[in-house]
């Protein structure tokens, strides 16, 4: 079990180090991560605030960055992108410069448990310059003010995940929990 | 002449209950759901292993960063399914919502509108009724994943 899941972290890092290479080389095409049920593609869509093609709440610029970001097919079919190419990170950061335009995505579908949803790597708007969808770091440093040189383990330095850590826990089961479980490592 | 506007006032019913039924299946369908709010690329794409570890404790630090970084939460219900929060309250904030970060793998229960499209379940919650906390205590089997969520000595 703990070999499965240090193979998986190599193949995220790996996965990551593939984007930048790609994003430098201007060779602009996804990389497998090893997903389940893993699909690699391209297609050009629009890009919509979810909350919005739902329910018609439509606030300006699709949510500046704060709503979970859809890709809208000519056919009317309505994609959640769920990653971008960053760890532990999500794609309304890659996706908001692009608030209703058509783009063409590239990146991987991966499906399990009744859910289908898309992972994107690279971004342009149709006909466009290719980007890496990488941004979400350096947001992340401008938004903070948290140096750029700590950004790519960002989530090792957030005061919102401390705060949370700090309050629950690693385990979330409060400090005196989190003291067995590293005692019994030991 | 009562005849007649007895007949209008049914036909005006009639209207707008075939109007009120179309805006109801367009608005979603009112649900009380239960289940454990999760970190759903890492549950759905099993990149970090089996579904089945990425619930509860084990997973628990993983899901605050997920959360944090704007990947979709998701309620994962009792009978397996899952569904993305849209929104919480009157926040609609969905990506990074600091009122669901310190809830991450709680089993809650909520009311809200789920609207379904393309295969997914969204959902939109207009109250958390309960919070159960963490019930899975999943560390206790398979450690921590990822392990190197684990701060080193």
């Amino acid at each position: 079990m703990t070999h499965g899941i240090e193979m998986k972290r190599m193949l995220v890092v790996a996965a990551a180090a593939g984007a930048a290479l790609c994003a430098s080389a201007s060779a602009y095409a996804a990389k497998s991560w090893g997903v389940t049920n893993e699909e690699i593609a391209r297609f050009d869509a629009k890009v919509v605030d979810i909350a919005c093609e739902l329910g018609g709440d439509c606030p300006a610029n699709c949510g500046d960055g704060k709503r979970q970001l859809g890709l809208l097919t000519d056919d009317g079919k309505l994609i959640l992108v769920s990653k971008n190419a960053t760890a532990f990170t999500g794609a309304a950061e890659e996706l908001v410069d692009f608030c209703n335009k058509q783009v063409t995505a590239d990146g991987l579908w991966t499906e399990n448990r009744g859910v289908r949803f898309f992972a994107i790597q690279f971004v342009r708007e149709v006909g466009g310059e290719w980007r890496a969808a990488n941004r979400f770091t350096k947001k992340w440093s401008a938004r903070t003010g948290i140096e750029e040189s700590k950004a790519g383990n960002w989530f090792r330095h957030d005061l919102r995940i401390k705060e949370v850590f700090d309050q629950k826990g690693l385990l979330g089961l409060g400090a005196e929990a989190d003291k067995k479980f590293l005692e019994s490592r030991q | 002449m009562k005849l007649k506007q007895f007949t209008r006032a049914i036909f005006c019913a009639a209207l707008i209950m075939s109007a009120a039924t179309g805006t109801a299946s367009a608005a979603g369908e009112r649900m009380q759901l239960k289940g454990e709010l999760i970190d759903t690329w890492c549950y759905v794409s099993q990149i970090m292993g089996g579904s089945d570890f990425i619930v509860g404790s084990a997973h628990h630090a993983c899901a605050v960063w997920c959360a944090a970084g704007g990947i979709p939460v998701g309620l994962l219900a009792e009978d397996g399914t899952i569904y993305m929060v849209m929104r919480v309250g009157k926040d609609s904030t969905s990506v990074a919502n600091p009122g669901v970060l310190g809830s991450m793998s709680h089993v809650v229960t909520v009311n809200g509108t789920v609207h379904k499209r393309d295969g997914i379940n969204y959902l939109f919650v207009d109250e958390i009724v309960a919070d159960a906390g963490i019930t899975k205590l999943t560390h206790e089997t398979v450690g921590v994943i990822p392990p190197f969520a684990v701060p080193q000595q």
